[in-house]
């Protein structure tokens, strides 16, 4: 698991409070509002995005940078690769 | 017989133009819209075309939109769903002594479960005063919910006002327009609100569809939990028929809103007057001038609300009652008590509401019918003898 | 809702009025919890030989009132004095069942007339107002800035917001 700090972010998709499987499908559909070399941050409070969407970024070839773990959820970073 | 039907806050009949565009979703285009192939996509792209209609009747943006089973159920979503996701940030919720159960009821679920909440007394219009409301906000308090208009006393409230307090002190607010929309222009940007909740038999839409706006990015717990549906903010297959129902009526409600407004409020004045002047001792609840166009809301002195409401329906005239037998509860109305109607007065009620299909030989109508009724009623009533007599 | 007997007794009730010089009175509930009922009974030989009502009330209590005056009408007072509330919802095919409190308010107001009859009769005097009872006065404390009543556990004024005891 990589950790990251102060990650900078083009955009925030809030999951927070909202279940599986929301976590694989809402941010593949805000990354194609970003542009190419852009991160989304993802906020959810949901265990098990800090593997799935790892998994998920390197099957449909986009960047994971990192987590931060905030007070009340998990940060997740992803640039846009394609 | 003549039938007079003055109860439209309760039920309205569904316009045929939007049965009409509700039929093919039960048989033609039946698809389930979670699928992936086309029969349930195309399905789920009409669901997408009506929330954006509902949006655009309320100033909103179509991913604002969550569609719910009623008002009563958006209520409750805004309501426990904005105070658990943001628990953290504190546990004190502001309402008004005067909401719907809907929202009463789930403020009280979440006092049971570490949650403080404060019940805003109102004036003798049923108005919450700014003031006090700024008063009441503690640095724990997280949510503020206000109906915008009270289906019983028809009173309008300053929800600008409101919403700007809540907006300086970082306070997520919340209106219950179940009364409003379809009834008054609705403008979640003018009303400055952060969650609002509508009902679609209120605009034309048949029963069992209603609709939360929620401000982006506003954090909800979901109180339905389960798949996709609604982004996974209200799971359960999507009542395909009733969403496009609630689309088809909230276009329409856009359409006729100007003309409606005109014509009901126009019936409404006359039928109001009509009653001051005919029938003594009355009381006309609410504000006289910050109301719902259509709304005429009485308490008559010495008589009881569900006998006068069976006795007008005997002659053909459906309106409404907040007194107590009536309400199988036999509590009598905390609206009426939270305004101050005296005692003699309480259990007196009539609400009629109005709709454009109202005329004014049907106002007339009531207003030669109504005080027949209450005379009937007062002479057998030992109150209205022992008054008279004093 | 109602039955067609209901109705009936509500749309077109018997007995409603007053009797002038009334040999006994019984008032029942009152205006703010929904219903009253006052009955006036004229006796002769131990007989009803009138019976009155004034009712206050919603469909039921109007209907029950009317279904009671018929009942006692030229019964001996220890028949009337035996109608139950049962007999009386029975007699009207039935009431929903949160409108039986009503025909037991009017069993009740008309025993009451009878109770004042026999009072009166008696020569005894009519029995003292009952206390009103200070319910849960202990449960409760009163906010020193709005005067809001709150449960004694409130620490916040569920009203203003104010703190309790400040």
């Amino acid at each position: 698991m990589k950790f990251v700090e102060n990650q900078k972010a083009d955009d925030t998709l809030d999951l927070v409070c909202r279940m599986c499987p929301l976590h694989l499908l809402e941010p593949g559909d805000r990354l194609n509002c970003l542009k190419k070399g852009q991160v989304l941050e993802v906020l959810t409070d949901y265990d098990g995005a800090l593997e799935d969407i790892p998994n998920w970024c390197e099957k449909c070839g986009q960047d994971f940078i990192g987590i931060e773990e905030d007070d009340d959820c998990y940060k997740l970073y992803i640039r846009k690769a394609k | 017989m003549k039938t007079v039907y003055m109860d439209h806050a309760a039920a309205t009949p569904v316009p045929k133009q939007v049965i009409d565009a509700m039929l093919p979703y039960f048989d033609e285009h039946f698809g389930n819209p979670s699928t992936v192939y086309d029969m349930g996509s195309k399905v789920k792209h009409v669901i997408d075309e009506q929330r954006a209609k509902v949006a655009e009747l309320i100033g909103a943006k179509a991913e604002e939109i969550v569609f719910t089973s009623s008002g009563a159920e958006a209520n409750n979503l805004a309501v426990k769903g904005a105070a658990l996701a943001n628990r953290k940030k504190g546990n004190h919720i502001i309402i008004s002594a005067i909401e719907h159960h809907s929202v009463l009821n789930s403020a009280r679920f979440l006092e049971r479960n570490d949650f403080e909440v404060t019940f805003l007394q109102v004036d003798e219009h049923g108005l919450v005063d700014p003031e006090r409301l700024a008063h009441a906000i503690r640095p724990e308090t997280i949510l503020v919910s206000i109906m915008h208009a009270n289906n019983e006393i028809g009173t309008i409230e300053p929800i600008p006002e409101l919403s700007a307090i809540c907006r300086e002190r970082e306070v997520i607010f919340h209106t219950d327009a179940v009364a409003t929309v379809g009834n008054l222009p609705v403008d979640v940007n003018k009303l400055n609100v952060d969650l609002l909740s509508l009902s679609g038999p209120s605009l034309g839409a048949p029963k069992g569809i209603g609709a939360l706006y929620f401000k982006r990015n506003l954090r909800l717990m979901p109180l339905i939990h389960g798949g996709i549906q609604e982004s996974g903010r209200r799971a359960g297959t999507e009542n395909v028929p009733a969403i496009v129902g609630l689309g088809t009526a909230a276009e329409l409600a856009a359409e006729q809103l100007t003309h409606k407004v005109e014509k009901v409020q126009g019936l409404r004045n006359r039928l109001v007057q009509g009653v001051q002047d005919r029938i003594e001792q009355v009381i006309h609840t609410g504000h006289p001038v910050k109301r719902l166009p259509g709304h005429a809301s009485f308490c008559i002195e010495a008589i009881e609300g569900e006998s006068l409401i069976f006795m007008l329906s005997q002659k053909g005239i459906y309106a409404n009652t907040g007194s107590a037998c009536a309400s199988k509860a036999l509590k009598t109305s905390p609206v009426l008590v939270a305004i101050g109607i005296p005692p003699g007065f309480v259990q007196g009620s009539v609400v009629f509401t109005l709709s454009e299909s109202n005329t004014v030989e049907e106002v007339d109508y009531v207003l030669e019918q109504l005080p027949l009724v209450v005379d009937r009623l007062r002479s057998l009533s030992p109150v209205w003898e022992t008054r008279t007599a004093a | 809702m109602y039955s067609e007997k209901v109705m009936e007794h509500f749309s077109d009730p018997k007995n409603a009025g007053t009797i002038e010089n009334a040999d006994g009175v019984g008032e029942v509930g009152n205006p703010v919890c929904g219903d009253m009922m006052t009955f006036y009974i004229k006796v002769n030989d131990d007989r009803l030989t009138d019976v009155k009502f004034k009712t206050f009330g919603c469909v039921a209590a109007i209907a029950v009132s009317s279904m009671v005056s018929e009942m006692a009408k030229n019964k001996t007072l220890s028949e009337a004095k035996s109608i139950t509330k049962k007999a009386v919802a029975e007699a009207l095919d039935g009431l929903p069942k949160e409108k039986m409190h009503c025909s037991n308010l009017g069993a009740k107001a008309l025993a009451e007339a009878i109770d004042d009859y026999e009072r009166k009769r008696s020569g005894e005097p009519p029995p003292a107002p009952k206390p009103s009872k200070k319910k849960g006065a202990k449960r409760h404390v009163t906010c020193s800035h709005c005067q809001e009543r709150n449960p004694i556990t409130a620490k916040f004024c569920m009203s203003c917001g104010e703190k309790i005891g400040d």
